[in-house]
């Protein structure tokens, strides 16, 4: 690049001169290859590859369903076991809305005298498993299904019911 | 440091250009440099305090008007619109009239710019705090201040437009292109995202709804970056680079083609910000694609910049000025290469809603805007108060404050953001998430935080060695006139 010449309009620019070298050749090929890889990725998703948001998420789920070991049933009753079980579910789930230990913030305190649906391990189970919807506490069966419910139910009934 | 290569600032003979009878209006300029390290300094100190505040929460004091939730917005408006708005102006009026020989089209407008600016500036900073805000990333100020930007901002642009029409050449300079498309842009952008229904003084309701309001939420806020953190700086680029150098720009070509492709291709690439949402997969994929294509184009930018340093490596090692602009444009390649990387949606998909997003965006914002802004500045100052720069190794100084602060900022992030990322990602055997509770993520980063504060606090440091020199250079001695430069401190 010794042979470079200036534009020669410094004057016009408050004495900044220009060259005029072409744009380096790897620019130009990287410029180019976006291009092809936009057309092949808008391709891959809408023309040839039909690929859509909904469709993945779907895909992925089938995916997981079948990945997973079918769920062993897990009867409702308070065994170490279950509410060691139960508190990983309440880690995972529940301490948002009720707090890590239980004493309640957006949901009720849990580990104090008062129930507003019954203490006992079946009422217990049953508002979780059901929610009550009108005042923001989700129905968890659908979500995490019977075996969790029945586990936290396990955990929340052990902790409320410490000596 | 020795004493071979002249003084660049403050003497126009020694850049062969040619003394000229046109009286510049360099009040303003003086103006816009005093406000751009004023709100800088408090921007980047409110910054440091959310950086503060997020490993340890109770720097909020108990008070709502200094949690983060308010002192955040506070930041970024402070940081994109009076910082970086600020040195733009500043180096806009300097560059532009110099361009066109020609003084600013009216006086009157540009003290009306400066003043209405200031003053929206000091409106935000007491509404945001007070909790006023119309709840969209950088569009928060509510509608009575949209409509003083706006209002501000059409007066700016009838003095720019007007100084276009009265100027002594007729080329127009790549620069004033850059500096064209932030006024028109920035405009069109500004007026669409805020339209909206008032319902108080202080409270109004957008025109559009759901995901059309986020599509034009992002359609402005990505734009705001292209338009006023990007190619108005490249404008700054443009000029001060060769002016520091002392060197020919490397190619008009390239300088043009950059230019047309970077405005055509940024516009489209807004949905970028709403990969993965409710958005139609087509709009995403649109997003996707122009956004990669914006990669070569933008690194274009930064060869012509690093390129037209090139005669000009030998001074490499012992002037500043040449290793801010140096590191500002390395640090728009590396920005620009992320951006495109991060619009793919496989890689979006780890990177959002982590602090990869904010390490990105520091990358920009202290490594390019920040390091540009200062490299201009420390060119205008000797320039226009026609003083000889106080100490060439305080910019040195300031040049590896700013360095280190930068990387301090922006690895901890990456690591952060890389990460959290995974630990949501991360399933058990059943497909639950191992990380169920989102505090469990949060603690791993805390560490992390404190070294980005570390990293803020350098940064910040290195502006204060700036204000402090560019003060000593200011009350210091006159610029000697000839061309025979003094041996630096
Ligand atoms: C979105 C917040 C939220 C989440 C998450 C949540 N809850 Fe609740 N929960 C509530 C609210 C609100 C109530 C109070 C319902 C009422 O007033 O009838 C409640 C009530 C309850 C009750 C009944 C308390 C009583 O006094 O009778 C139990 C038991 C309970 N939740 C357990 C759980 C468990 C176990 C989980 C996790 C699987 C969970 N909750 C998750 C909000 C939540
Ligand atoms: C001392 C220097 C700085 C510090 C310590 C700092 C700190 C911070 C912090 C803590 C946040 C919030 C991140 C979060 O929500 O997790 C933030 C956001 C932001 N800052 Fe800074 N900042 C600094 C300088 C700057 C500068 C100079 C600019 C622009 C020119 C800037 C632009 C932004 C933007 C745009 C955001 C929003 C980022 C996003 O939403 O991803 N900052 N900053
Ligand atoms: C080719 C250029 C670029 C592209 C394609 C790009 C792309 C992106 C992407 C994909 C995100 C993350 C969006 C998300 O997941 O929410 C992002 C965020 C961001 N980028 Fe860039 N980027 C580019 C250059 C830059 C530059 C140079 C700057 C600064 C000067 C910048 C500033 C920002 C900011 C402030 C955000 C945060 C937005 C928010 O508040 O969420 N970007 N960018």
């Amino acid at each position: 690049m010794t042979d470079e010449q200036v534009l020669g309009h410094a004057d016009e620019c408050d004495g900044i001169e220009e060259f005029d070298n072409p744009s380096p050749t790897w620019l130009n090929l990287m410029f180019l290859g976006t291009f092809v890889y936009a057309i092949f990725y808008f391709g891959w998703w809408h023309v040839w590859g039909n690929r859509s948001q909904a469709a993945l998420y779907d895909a992925q789920v089938a995916a997981a369903e079948a990945a997973a070991p079918p769920e062993a049933k897990v009867a409702l009753e308070v065994t170490p076991e279950t509410v060691a079980a139960g508190q990983k579910v309440y880690t995972a789930n529940c301490q948002g809305c009720h707090a890590a230990d239980l004493t309640g913030a957006t949901g009720p305190n849990l580990v104090d005298e008062t129930w507003i649906h019954g203490g006992a391990l079946e009422e217990i189970q049953q508002v979780i498993a059901n929610g009550v919807a009108s005042k923001g506490m989700p129905g968890w069966k659908p979500i995490i299904g019977e075996a969790k419910v029945n586990q936290v139910a396990a955990f929340v009934y052990d902790r409320s019911h410490q000596p | 440091m020795t004493a071979t290569h002249p003084e660049p600032a403050g003497n126009a003979e020694a850049q062969g250009r040619a003394p000229s009878s046109v009286a510049y209006d360099d009040w303003i300029v003086k103006a816009f440099v005093v406000a751009t390290l004023l709100w800088g300094f408090v921007g980047m100190l409110v910054g440091i305090y959310i950086a503060l505040e997020l490993p340890f929460w109770p720097a909020n004091l108990d008070s709502p008007y200094l949690t983060f939730g308010r002192l955040r917005p506070l930041h970024t408006n402070a940081v994109i619109f009076a910082f970086a708005g600020n040195v733009l102006f500043a180096g806009i009026y300097h560059s532009m009239q110099r361009l066109l020989k020609t003084r600013m089209f009216s006086d009157a407008l540009s003290q009306i710019h400066f003043w209405g600016w200031q003053l929206i500036i000091v409106a935000a900073a007491i509404t945001l705090p007070l909790g006023l805000s119309q709840g969209k990333e950088y569009a928060e100020l509510i509608w009575p201040l949209d409509i003083a930007v706006a209002v501000i901002w059409v007066v700016f642009a009838v003095n720019f437009f007007g100084t276009i029409a009265i100027r002594k050449v007729k080329h127009l300079y790549v620069a004033i292109w850059f500096y064209m498309s932030m006024v028109l842009t920035i405009a069109m952008l500004h007026i669409v995202n805020n339209l909206a229904l008032p319902a108080t003084l202080t409270r109004s309701y957008p025109i559009y709804a759901g995901m059309t309001d986020a599509l034009v939420q992002w359609w402005y806020g990505h734009n705001a970056v292209g338009f006023l953190l990007t190619t108005p700086f490249l404008g700054l680029m443009y000029y001060y680079v060769p002016k520091t150098a002392n060197r020919p720009i490397f190619s008009y070509r390239l300088s043009i083609i950059h230019f047309w492709a970077l405005v055509f291709l940024y516009i489209w690439t807004g949905p970028h910000h709403l990969l993965w949402s409710g958005l139609p997969d087509w709009v995403q994929t649109l997003g996707v694609v122009f956004s990669v294509m914006l990669w070569a184009p933008s690194w274009a930018g930064m060869l012509n910049g690093l390129l037209t340093l090139r005669g000009a490596w030998t001074r490499l090692r012992n002037d500043p000025m040449i290793k801010l602009w140096v590191v500002a444009l390395t640090f728009y390649g590396m920005s620009t290469f992320e951006g495109p990387l991060m619009s793919i949606r496989d890689v979006n998909s780890l990177s959002h809603f982590t602090d990869w997003t904010v390490g990105h965006t520091h990358s920009g914002a202290l490594g390019w805007v920040g390091m540009a802004a200062f490299a201009s500045v420390y060119y205008i100052v000797p320039d226009i108060w026609k003083k000889k720069l106080y100490s060439r190794d305080l910019i040195n100084l300031h040049f590896w404050l700013g360095t280190a602060g930068i990387v301090l900022y922006v690895v901890p992030l990456w690591v952060a953001g890389i990460t959290q990322g995974l630990m949501w990602k991360d399933l058990d055997a059943s497909g639950n998430l191992v990380h169920g509770a989102f505090m469990d993520t949060v603690r791993v980063l805390l560490p992390l935080y404190w070294l980005r504060l570390l990293g803020g606090l350098l940064y910040l440091g290195g502006l204060v060695v700036m204000i402090y020199n560019l003060v000593k250079t200011v009350r210091g001695e006159a610029a000697e006139p000839a061309a025979v430069p003094a041996p630096a401190k």
